[in-house]
């Protein structure tokens, strides 16, 4: 039996998946981030390591989200894509004849229009993370209730208290505005989700003719209050696949899996022991060779640097021998 | 010999030539500051007022340089109108205005007012009393302007062979500009030129579309009588010189079967681009559009997701061999 890694190193959660080639998911992991990318890949990999225990004979890593790079260098990927395709490619194979995806992450927000199971359109948000799950989050801690239980609140509540959803700070001030007037918390929390929808679907979906089977992901899918608002919008049923939390990373677990059983060349996995034995430490300095003053990430492993990333001019990227993948950075 | 800076921002990437030549052809020595990095922008953003948007931003920050070397006048023109009964944004207007108010330490100013709205003779009488601060000889005057006209119009011609705008003024000024390499997509590049064609800004957008394989399509590419052509089916005339050239890019190149995405660069805060981008998301029919949102971040993650996104998309369509399917179901 052999395997297929897919990981998904996203702003505020990292997971991954552990397929097998037959397409099964054999294990999934899903860990915060916590700011720290580098540890928590490890964390992961350790994790999937003692959960199955014995030696895994990995074929193939796909990396997506925003630390995909990262997750490249310290584990050797064969497929190294952004977090779109992923997305399409998971839903896709779950749900054939998927139509609509609404993905809500930590930082991100896309809808995907597929057609056939190709992507047609898809839209991120654009400069403004309100409405993701890292706000969600915010005022959950805010409110000290446990991000888990956030949806449940929603869903006990009868009828949403209006909340402004165009900007996060307002979101902010406009719920403590309601709080101190005495609304039940559980009608605030559906506000909120409202507001997130519908903010949601006139900024990112704007435009965008959404046409069922729709299929709900990313990590503020586990919230039922934003899926029941979503459903009362868009007057349509709403799925939500088992694994939400970890399409990314199914994705690019069988992106690497199309990878290499097209390609004859050896995987580029870097082994076991790479991960789980080296000492990853990154440092960053700014480069002074001209007025850019760009600020130059450096990955090391013991002693040895893996990559340079973050010079606009690529002269630190290009000073390391690694195949090409990482050129497009 | 009279020294004069010109700022290498805002419409230096469409009239530089001319403004050189004129100058030049006056006995005067021209400097231009060095091309936008992170000083330019840190000291743009701090001096200039918050409301402007990141081209003006960053303009401050040319003149800030030049400010710091013994120049007999800085050149920044009013520009109000290029053409009959259409204008440049209502923010250019001020320029010269803006940077009066925010600089103490600064060399006399060339501001001429540009604005052929309703007829040259103003512009005509102006290019006179400009011209004059350097010979008394009218003829000489008029002969310079002649010869800046035809330098700028060899620039343009060179921009009909596919080159960027920055990359033309680079050839005219006799370097070594690298041919655009071909690829397999075609994708068509639409933008305000100093937001484009400024690589600090536009995060070399351009550059990085051709690493990954596309042909870059750009509006001074194109013959312009299909621009207007195109232009004039909207409904009301759009009375931006740029927004219009735009729009009449977009439609055309929505109707080129060669063409297969569209991308739109806009600025944040730009009062021209919230319209213009609408219009054209609403026009395009038949192809695959993205608009991106820039503005001060530096963080490249974002912009590198969609645009790997966006030819990841184009790509597995085309394997499907569903490319000429419209992208609006």
């Amino acid at each position: 039996m052999y395997y297929y890694l897919g990981v998904d190193i996203g702003s505020v959660s990292s997971n991954f998946v552990l397929m097998d080639q037959y397409g099964n998911i054999r294990e999934k992991i899903y860990l915060r981030t916590l700011g720290n990318p580098v540890k928590a890949i490890k964390e992961g990999f350790t994790q999937i390591k003692s959960r199955q225990g014995g030696q895994l004979d990995i074929r193939g890593v796909g990396t997506t989200g925003s630390g995909r790079h990262l997750a490249d260098v310290l584990l050797g990927a064969d497929v190294v894509k952004n977090e779109i395709t992923a997305h399409a490619v998971a839903a896709s194979a779950i749900f054939p004849g998927v139509r609509t995806i609404l993905e809500i992450g930590g930082q991100d927000s896309k809808i995907i229009i597929l057609k056939n199971g190709i992507v047609q359109d898809f839209a991120m948000n654009t400069v403004c993370a309100a409405g993701t799950g890292s706000f969600l989050d915010q005022q959950a801690a805010r409110l000290s209730i446990a991000i888990e239980d956030f949806g449940d609140y929603a869903i006990r509540s009868r009828q949403g208290i209006r909340i402004a959803g165009r900007c996060g700070v307002f979101a902010e001030s406009d719920m403590i505005h309601k709080q101190q007037m005495g609304y039940p918390t559980e009608d605030i929390i559906m506000g909120l989700c409202e507001a997130l929808v519908r903010n949601y679907l006139n900024n990112v979906a704007k435009g965008k003719k959404i046409e069922e089977p729709i299929v709900f992901q990313g990590g503020v899918a586990a919230n039922a209050g934003i899926k029941k608002a979503f459903e009362k919008v868009l007057n349509s049923q709403v799925q939500v696949p088992e694994s939400y939390e970890v399409m990314g990373a199914i994705g690019s677990a069988m992106l690497a899996q199309e990878e290499r059983e097209q390609s004859q060349a050896p995987g580029n996995y870097r082994g076991d022991d790479f991960i789980l034995e080296g000492e990853f430490k990154s440092s960053s300095h700014e480069c002074k060779g001209c007025p850019n003053l760009c600020e130059v990430v450096c990955i090391k492993r013991n002693q040895e640097i893996l990559a340079y990333w973050g010079d606009r001019c690529k002269k630190w990227e290009n000073s390391i021998n690694r195949q090409d993948k990482l050129q497009v950075i | 010999m009279k020294q004069v800076g010109i700022p290498h921002g805002l419409f230096y990437y469409y009239y530089y030539p001319l403004w050189k030549t004129f100058f030049t052809d006056l006995g005067a020595n021209v400097i231009s500051s060095s091309e936008s990095n992170r000083l330019t922008l840190d000291q743009g953003i701090k001096l200039a007022v918050d409301e402007t948007c990141l081209p003006i931003k960053v303009y401050f920050g040319h003149v800030q340089e030049l400010c710091r070397q013994h120049l007999d006048y800085i050149f920044i023109p009013r520009l109000v109108s290029v053409e009959p009964k259409s204008y440049i944004c209502p923010k250019f207007m001020g320029v010269p205005d803006m940077i009066r108010a925010a600089f103490d330490n600064l060399p006399p100013l060339i501001d001429i007012t540009i604005d052929v709205s309703k007829s040259d003779r103003p512009l005509k009488q102006d290019i006179m009393r400009v011209g004059s601060l350097f010979t008394n000889n009218n003829n000489r005057i008029k002969q310079a302007y002649t010869h800046a006209c035809q330098e700028n119009r060899f620039c343009r011609l060179l921009a009909r062979e596919g080159y960027t705008m920055a990359e033309a003024i680079s050839l005219w000024e006799g370097q070594q500009v690298q041919n655009p390499t071909s690829g397999d997509l075609n994708i068509g590049v639409l933008g305000h030129g100093y937001s484009l064609y400024d690589r600090y800004i536009s995060m070399n957008l351009i550059e990085r579309l051709r690493k990954m394989g596309c042909n870059v399509f750009l509006p001074e590419s194109l013959d312009t009588g299909c621009i207007e052509q195109q232009a004039a089916t909207v409904p009301k005339r759009v009375f931006w010189t740029l927004g219009r050239k735009m729009v009449g890019s977009a439609l055309y190149m929505d109707k080129r079967p060669d063409i297969d995405g569209l991308i739109y660069l806009a600025c944040f805060g730009c009062g021209p681009d919230s319209l213009i981008g609408e219009i054209i998301e609403n026009k395009v029919k038949n192809k695959s559009f993205m608009m991106l949102t820039i503005d001060e971040h530096s963080g490249e993650g974002g912009l590198v997701t969609r645009l790997e996104a966006f030819c990841d998309m184009l790509r597995r369509r085309r394997m499907r061999g569903e490319g000429n399917l419209p992208a609006y179901g």
